[in-house]
């Protein structure tokens, strides 16, 4: 009986939906609840995740379609870098919370939120995974509009139109492959019926490039990107972390899904719909820089940056070669564990200083001095600085693309992420010299009259070291160093894609 | 079980609800118990006959030849059949607790439990003269329904009606005549009684005929440019709306097309040629046309009126696909939508009844003063745009296997239609129940504080309704077995 791989799903929906139908309690008691189901279901999550294939039908939702689990290696890798990020963030918004309000609501869906994407991952068929991903847009709009500003509510709206949007695109092209595809089980290498495929190019082409379109919305794709510089700045910091380390990472999920465990990457390779995805990653990498460049408010630029780097994956995922779908893996992980870390920075700030725009921020390196280190450690990682972690994934993506027989895009994609790479430390790093090294306080004799001005000028600069607590520090290091860590020693990860990927061209 | 019984269950509402204003009733509750054991009566006499399935016919009478009135239960009948009994009951329960506010009850009731027996006839008759009649006589019995608050507006909105249906009818009185000389029979064969020796040449001719007939039934089912009656009939009493503009009148609409289009015409005349372009291309327009209306309306109840503009389109587009897998997707969604839109609609009727507020920018806040109401709205809002594990979802697939396998180009624009259409009706639904939950920061809950969730004669139809949209949507597989076998009998 493999039956039980699905607690880790049901364990944190149920323990969510009590929490959010519950009557108010105490903090302290919610927090050790919420903490517990959550620590005991990414436990449950990475056993069930790293015991083997396994698979489970739930049920027959219609007579040839299963609403059924198969845990493989795409899986394994997804669940486990999940479950860390879900666990770290989840401390650390223990103490966050408090200044929002709400906590028993942002935790049940923070845990019902968990269980559902723990089901994505192990979903085995397309439909299972649709059903999952929509689920996963519903139940995660209510974190963004937490704090119930108008401002929020319309970020919400945008998140669930947008998703919803790519979702639909996606179910269009599902329609098409449940016609032509000897089944919708993800099987490595593709299950298109060669007859019916050949018949039905055209449309199929259509279909796939809808369907990497809509989920491509999740990911923060062009044209459907918008959402994600809106839904970030009002959500809570740990639901932005975990909105782009995690949520969007569903679109990239899906994409490899579709592309390499249904269509085949044959099907598409040298079509107009490669050329096209290329086309649409590339420029929103390029594009996503340059907005977070110009952008002065900090969740705002990381979020630009989310949609950047999100692209690189695609990029890699449409080169069609084992080596770029190495490179994306590996900065799929990278990227959740970089991307969380900057978002709960970013939450310390505003938790301990109320600073949301980047120009406020000079000098706060004195004040927080092993928090910067953090947010340098992983900025360093994406920018990709060897050794921080970035630069391993980089390599593989910019080495896949130049041997790929993609023609002009060879050498273009490489160009694209050097520039786009070249922004990126553009729009971070000016956060830790500006922190440590704020210069000469200029201004100063100007201000000097005006003391309303000085205080909120000033402030950071003249105030005392104070780190944050260590319930905020701890997993803010811990995803920090795995930045580090993940980049001197990758070559585990690097095998284990390596292997996993072996079965797919 | 007999088969003279059908004509029992079609002449027992009407009988019995003509008699609802004659009689002296002590009191209201005594009115509510007589009209209740009707309705009952006649649901449990419905559901007997649909488990027994008497195979023979009853002609109730004859006029000439072979034209009559006469009866016959076959497999579509009985799902049309089937969702009148179980709707009925629960909205005239329903419609006990709302029509405290509307006064002139007797009369209400009285054409409410004689539109049953009328909507039972259609979905019974077993010729197209049967249908006809019974189809024109809707018309005529509902019109008082409309009407009924007696304000200018309600009468415009009845004349409009009245007009519009009057019109569709005599497209299809044409429709029953060409089926009448050239088809081998009146009665409905599954596949087509036109004969083709008979037609000869005269096909173009045919095909014609079919649009308009095709165009006269869908007035009820509000195809575009036919559909403007239906959100102005909005103004009836909420029960009215609930279940004869989402459920029984427009369903029979739909019902009636399928009816011509499978049963009378034929697919096989109709399949591949200009006809079906047009009936594909109108309901394909009428889909995404009666989102865009419903995203525009502020009002609650026009704005509902406007999706089931929408949805009924996806019916009609199921039919004219003119496949058996077309035909079971229609008639999936035929039931599936009864059982969404009717709560949606009692869900509006209950804030209307309760707070008098009609205008969607009203409700802010609601939410939290009437959690029921607007949770089983929004899972219902969720069920319309098509949430797996709810039975919109179920409906919408098997629409899109039929448009996909249908391989006609316009099939597939239909199901762009279809996912634009759910994305829009995610954005009408999901922005009321966003209001009502998310007022905002600064909300005064004070300026609300009459409001709250009505008894358990308006939560139960709901919760059933609810419970009803998670079964179909988890566990359709018997209700689209059922479906298959009737579409199976096509080929």
């Amino acid at each position: 009986m493999n039956g039980w791989i699905l607690l880790p799903v049901f364990l944190p929906v149920i323990a969510g939906i009590f929490l959010l139908l519950m009557s108010q309690c105490e903090r302290r008691r919610l927090h050790q609840a919420a903490g517990a189901v959550l620590v005991i279901s990414a436990v449950l999550a990475v056993a069930a995740a790293w015991t083997g294939d396994k698979s489970v039908t739930l049920f027959y939702l219609m007579k040839d379609i299963p609403v059924y689990f198969h845990i493989d290696g795409i899986s394994r890798l997804f669940v486990t870098f999940t479950s860390i990020v879900w666990v770290c963030v989840g401390i650390y918004a223990f103490v966050y919370m408090e200044h929002e309000g709400g906590e028993k609501r942002f935790f049940g869906l923070y845990l019902i939120v968990y269980g559902v994407i723990v089901a994505l991952d192990f979903a085995g068929n397309l439909v299972t995974m649709y059903i999952f991903y929509e689920l996963m847009t519903l139940t995660s709009a209510p974190l963004v509009l937490h704090n119930g500003s108008r401002e929020a509510v319309m970020a919400a709206l945008k998140y669930l139109f947008y998703s919803l949007c790519g979702a639909y695109m996606g179910l269009f092209g599902i329609y098409f492959l449940y016609q032509n595809c000897d089944t919708l089980a993800f099987t490595p290498g593709g299950t298109l019926n060669p007859v019916l495929a050949q018949d039905h190019r055209t449309i199929l082409l259509i279909a796939v490039f809808a369907m990497l379109a809509g989920f491509g919305a999740k990911a923060g794709m062009l044209p459907l990107h918008s959402w994600l510089p809106a839904a970030h700045p009002v959500a809570p910091s740990p639901a932005s972390a975990v909105f782009s380390g995690i949520v969007v990472k569903a679109g990239v999920l899906a994409a490899i899904r579709t592309v390499y465990y249904v269509v085949g990457s044959d099907f598409i390779r040298g079509t107009w719909v490669q050329t096209a995805w290329m086309v649409l990653a590339l420029v929103t990498v390029f594009m996503g820089s340059m907005l977070a460049y110009r952008e002065p408010v900090f969740k705002k630029r990381l979020a630009y940056s989310t949609v950047s780097q999100i692209s690189y994956i695609l990029f890699g995922l449409s080169l069609l070669t084992p080596m770029g779908i190495t490179g994306a893996l590996l900065h799929t992980v990278f990227h959740a564990f970089i991307k969380s870390a900057l978002f709960l920075t970013a939450g310390v700030f505003i938790f301990e200083c109320g600073k949301t725009r980047v120009s406020e921020l000079t000098g706060i390196g004195k004040r927080m001095p092993k928090t910067v280190w953090c947010y340098t450690f992983a900025s360093l990682a994406l920018i990709g600085i060897p050794p921080a972690c970035g630069f391993v994934s980089k390599w593989y993506l910019a080495e896949g693309a130049l041997n790929a027989d993609v023609g002009v895009f060879g050498w273009l994609g490489p160009v694209v992420l050097l520039l786009s790479a070249l922004l990126t430390a553009g729009y971070l790093l000016p956060v830790t010299m500006k922190g440590f090294f704020p210069g000469k306080r200029d201004g100063e004799k100007t201000s000097a009259g005006n003391s309303e001005m000085k205080s909120s000028a000033v402030d950071i600069r003249d105030a005392q070291k104070k780190e944050p607590s260590m319930m905020m520090l701890i997993p803010l290091g811990i995803l920090a160093s795995l930045t580090i860590i993940l980049g001197v020693l990758p070559n585990p990860l690097i095998d284990y894609i390596s292997q996993l990927i072996s079965g797919l061209m | 079980m007999s088969a003279n019984m059908m004509v029992v269950v079609v002449l027992l509402p009407i009988i019995f609800g003509v008699l609802v204003p004659l009689i002296p009733f002590k009191t209201r509750r005594h009115m509510t118990w007589y009209v209740e054991g009707i309705v009952l009566l006649t649901s449990l006499l419905v559901w007997a006959l649909l488990i027994s399935r008497p195979d023979g016919s009853f002609t109730l009478f004859r006029f000439t030849g072979n034209l009559s009135v006469s009866f016959r239960l076959d497999g579509l009948g009985t799902v049309f059949a089937g969702i009148l009994s179980s709707l009925w009951p629960l909205a005239t329960l329903y419609s006990f607790e709302y029509m405290k506010h509307e006064g002139h009850e007797k009369y209400f009731f009285m054409f409410y439990v004689i539109t049953y027996g009328v909507t039972l006839g259609i979905a019974l008759a077993e010729d197209i003269l049967t249908m006809y009649f019974f189809y024109e006589m809707l018309s005529l019995v509902t019109l008082p329904l409309i009407m009924h608050t007696l304000t200018r507006e309600a009468i415009l909105a009845s004349r409009t009606y009245l007009y519009y249906s009057l019109g569709g009818a005599a497209f299809a009185f044409i429709g029953m005549i060409f089926i009448l000389t050239y088809g081998t029979t009146s009665v409905f064969v599954p596949g087509g009684v036109i004969d083709a020796a008979a037609l000869g040449d005269r096909q173009g001719l045919m095909l014609l005929i079919y649009v308009l007939c095709f165009c006269g039934f869908s007035v009820k089912a509000a195809m575009f440019p036919f559909s403007s009656w239906l959100p102005k009939a909005g103004v009836a009493p909420t029960p009215v709306t609930a279940l004869l503009h989402a459920v029984a009148v427009v369903k029979a609409g739909a019902f009636t097309v399928i009816r011509v289009t499978y049963y009378s015409f034929g697919t096989e005349l109709l399949r591949g040629t200009w006809a079906q372009m047009v009936v594909l291309g109108l309901t394909i327009f009428t889909i995404v046309y009666g989102c865009s209306r419903a995203l525009k309306e502020t009002h609650l109840k026009r704005r509902l009126a406007w999706s089931t503009v929408s949805n009924l389109s996806y019916i009609l587009f199921g039919a004219a696909l003119m496949t058996p897998l077309g035909l079971v997707g229609a008639l999936s969604h035929m039931v599936f939508h009864a059982v969404m839109k009717i709560c949606s609609f009692f869900c509006a009727g209950a804030v209307i009844y309760k707070t008098g507020r009609n205008y969607i920018h009203e409700l802010r806040g609601f939410g939290w003063k009437m959690p029921k109401v607007f949770t089983i709205f929004t899972i219902s809002g969720m069920a319309l745009m098509g949430v797996p594990g709810l039975c919109g979802f179920i409906s919408k697939w098997n629409l899109a296997k039929a448009a996909v396998s249908s391989e006609n180009p316009l099939g597939y624009l239909g199901l762009a239609a279809l996912l634009v259409s759910a994305l829009l009706t995610a954005i009408y639904m999901m922005t009321i129940s966003i209001r009502a939950f998310f007022p905002g920061k600064d909300f005064d809950y004070d300026t609300i504080s009459d409001v709250e969730d009505p008894n358990w004669m308006m939560i139960l139809p709901l919760v059933i309704f609810v419970i009803a949209m998670f079964v179909f949507g988890l566990h359709p597989e018997p209700v689209i077995a059922a479906l298959e076998s009737i579409a199976a009998a096509m080929n």
